[in-house]
């Protein structure tokens, strides 16, 4: 094979401990609200290492405000095999945490899709669901310290 | 080496090559009918359904192209399909000279096999707006051929039968509503005793994955077979009333075992594609039980569709591993009459014809989903269920598989089966999700995850020859970057690759020695067959890249990828010079 040598971009997950950041402490707060012994431990550790999927432990109905738990869900659930690490990362699409689009090209993206590229949502997604979604993407920090 | 033929031999050849031409562009009358027992045959000259014959080979047994003289092969003619969105992933077949294939939209071309010339074709008008909701769209696999009509399934749910000689549309059949569902037909057909055999798109999409036996004559349905939930028994295999958008799907051809009138068919896996179960999985997560009929090979009734007999590969799928792939080789061996089958994960399941399980070997390298299937059971021993959260050590093999949807070849001079491996691994996050319990239009995916090398490796494919029975390995090949598309082996003693990068390979089936290779220009991702038309053997390809295991490719490897179109694609035809 003459052509081009592959290029690795797909970075090793490290097994360094996590520093501490700020939505981490606040997440640990959720968590003891959570009755933390009624956690089986495996998930307890999960959430105590990982920021995102402790969102997902929030009992939906009683969560104060249900918003970014409904689109992290989302977005896992119809987004997250072509915007990798939840957005963080480039994958099938690009990254989109930390992109420099407007909320309307956002928006307009997220209804009429790109033929052969991305699908189209509108009418799988209500408005206030594509506005969570545009919230959630607007929160994106990155996983690692 | 054969002798030189004489002038006068060539003479007669060329001029027989004219009239048979012309005889099929003017009065494509010239075809045979084709029948059941004609595909069980699998004539030397035609490749008359997906998979080649009932007996699945993949295997030609041309031998005009041969290892002596492979390094004269070049291109005879190309066709463009035009509008290839997401690149070209169909198995060509061929009957008396006539090619019949597909490119996306499930457009329909009949070509002279000798000219390419175009005999005729038919674009279906479809619903835009439905394609343009579609994940896996708008790419088309293939056509099935039988009782003078050409079968398509389209992406909005339809089943459609064309006059072999016209190109007429014959009846166009709505089999699903892809409105509400959102999913459609991508797979070919399977044509097998006046039934046509299709099934729809499914695993991530919470539907109830349907099967259907449609009359080839008339295009009435006979029957449905759900691969969700379908008999009483498998009801209670879903908990929590999942089944209702349990994902499912069949949307790979399968094949017709002529002997028990049985149609063996691959299933696809269950949604959401991760549960946040944990070990706890019949009781508890997304689809608490063993969710029967995904990730399972099964045995239907071409008449009725009724099931008969079934093996689950993966009781509750984790890990989107299906059993989509529409391989099943029918093998004879020392008296015994064997299926194998490729589930997804690179496990190669080894059946009777009654799907009871005589072996399981793998062709991947790095593979810890499971630590083993049990070759005696086809048990899993060791399984991984996520709970919700990161997964600490990387999952192997990646979401694309250990082995394509694409099919390996087996070749009965050699007895060797040469089948493409994948290594690669994936970072994953399993999220707990809300149940779905309505279908809606919609992926049910439940976690968020990144394509990673093996642990302590690189990502690549290899091309292995193997027993099919034992997984004995002969001889390996390696590419940098997993090759995607069909194998093909021929009685010339030739294997050939079609890879990512865009390269035909031509290896001797022996020894796995490069013998010849061609650039088509863009990468491939599916068939390559090989006939013969007016005495002349060709091997025919399509070439076109893009979808979601493709797509992954510019971000991981960069090179030649990164300027690699996803909307464009050729079938291009060799020959000797
Ligand atoms: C099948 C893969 C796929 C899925 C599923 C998908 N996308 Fe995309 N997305 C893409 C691709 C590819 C692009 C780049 C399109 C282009 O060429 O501009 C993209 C672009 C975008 C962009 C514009 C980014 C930019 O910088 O231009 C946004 C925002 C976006 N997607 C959000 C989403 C959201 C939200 C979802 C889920 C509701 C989603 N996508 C689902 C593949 C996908």
């Amino acid at each position: 094979m003459a052509a081009g040598e592959p290029v690795q971009t797909a970075p090793r997950r490290t097994s360094e401990p996590m520093r501490l950041t700020k939505p981490d402490l606040n997440l640990m707060k959720t968590l003891h609200v959570m009755k933390l012994d009624f956690l089986p431990p495996a998930v307890l550790a999960a959430a105590l290492t990982c920021a995102t999927p402790a969102w997902a432990q929030q009992p939906a109905p009683s969560a104060p405000d249900n918003a970014p738990f409904d689109a992290e869900q989302l977005f896992a659930s119809t987004c997250g095999w072509c915007h990798s690490d939840g957005g963080r990362a480039a994958g099938k699409g690009p990254q989109l945490m930390g992109t420099s689009k407007s909320d309307d090209f956002i928006r307009e993206r997220i209804k009429n899709g790109k033929p052969g590229a991305m699908p189209a949502f509108d009418g799988a997604l209500s408005d206030a669901q594509i506005d969570a979604i545009i919230k959630y993407i607007r929160s994106l920090k990155p996983q690692q310290g | 080496m054969k002798k030189q033929p004489s002038y006068l031999a060539v003479s007669v050849a060329i001029s027989a090559a004219v009239a048979i031409g012309a005889t099929l562009a003017a009065s494509p009358a010239f075809a045979q009918s084709v029948d059941t027992a004609r595909i069980e045959a699998g004539g030397q000259n035609d490749w008359l359904t997906y998979h080649g014959s009932y007996k699945s080979y993949h295997y030609s047994p041309l031998a005009q192209i041969n290892t002596g003289n492979v390094a004269n092969l070049s291109v005879a003619w190309i066709h463009i399909p035009g509008r290839s969105t997401r690149g070209l992933q169909s198995m060509p077949l061929v009957a008396d000279g006539v090619l019949y294939y597909t490119g996306s939209y499930s457009r329909v071309f009949a070509l002279n096999g000798a000219t390419g010339e175009v005999i005729w074709s038919y674009f279906p008008e479809l619903d835009e707006g439905l394609i343009a909701r579609q994940t896996h769209s708008p790419y088309n696999r293939g056509v099935a051929i039988g009782d003078g009509k050409v079968y398509v399934g389209t992406m909005d749910g339809r089943l459609i039968a064309l006059d072999m000689k016209t190109g007429k549309v014959a009846w166009d059949t709505k089999l699903i509503d892809s409105q509400k569902l959102t999913v459609g037909f991508t797979g070919a057909p399977l044509f097998a005793k006046g039934t046509v055999v299709i099934g729809a798109q499914g695993g991530e999409w919470p539907g109830r994955g349907p099967i259907f036996g449609v009359d080839a004559a008339t295009g009435k349905k006979k029957w449905e077979f759900l691969t969700v939930a379908g008999t009483d028994d498998a009801m209670k295999t879903w908990g929590s009333d999942s089944w209702r958008t349990g994902g499912g799907g069949g949307w790979m051809p399968g094949t017709y075992d002529t002997d028990t009138n049985t149609v063996l068919w691959g299933t696809a896996n269950p949604a959401p594609l991760y549960d946040w179960s944990g070990a706890d999985f019949k009781t508890q997560g997304a689809r608490p039980g063993d969710n029967l009929y995904t990730s399972s090979v099964i045995a239907l009734d071409v008449d009725t569709g009724k099931l008969k007999s079934f093996h689950q590969e993966l009781p509750h799928d984790a890990w989107d591993f299906d059993s989509a792939v529409g391989e099943f080789l029918m093998l004879d061996r020392d008296g015994q009459k064997l299926v194998v089958h490729p589930n997804k994960s690179g496990y190669i399941f080894v059946y009777d014809r009654n799907l009871a399980v005589k072996n399981v070997w793998r062709i991947t390298q790095n593979s810890n989903f499971v630590k083993n299937i049990d070759p005696k059971t086809g048990e899993l021993i060791g399984r991984r269920d996520f709970a919700a959260g990161k997964v600490e050590e990387p999952l192997c093999p990646h979401i694309s598989g250990g082995v394509s949807w694409n099919s390996g070849s087996y070749n009965p001079k050699t007895g060797l089966y040469y089948k493409l491996g994948q290594e690669w691994c994936m970072t994953l996050d399993v999220m707990k999700t809300t149940p779905i319990v309505a279908p809606q239009a919609q992926l049910n995916i439940g976690a968020n995850f990144k394509i990673a090398p093996p642990p302590g490796g690189e990502i690549y494919g290899h091309l292995d020859a193997r027993d099919p029975v034992t997984g004995a390995k002969k001889w390996e090949v390696r590419f940098p970057e997993p090759p995607l598309a069909s194998v093909l082996s021929t009685g010339g003693n030739l294997v050939f690759v079609p890879d990512s990068r865009g390269t035909v390979h031509a290896y001797d089936a022996d020894s796995g020695t490069e013998l010849w290779n061609h650039s088509d220009g863009t990468g491939h991702q599916g068939g390559i067959i090989s006939y013969s038309a007016g005495g002349k053997q060709y091997v025919a390809v399509v070439a076109g890249f893009g979808g979601m295991a493709s797509d992954d490719y510019a971000p991981t490897f960069g090179g030649v990828y990164k300027s690699m179109p996803r909307d464009d694609g050729a079938l291009i035809v060799y020959s000797l010079k």
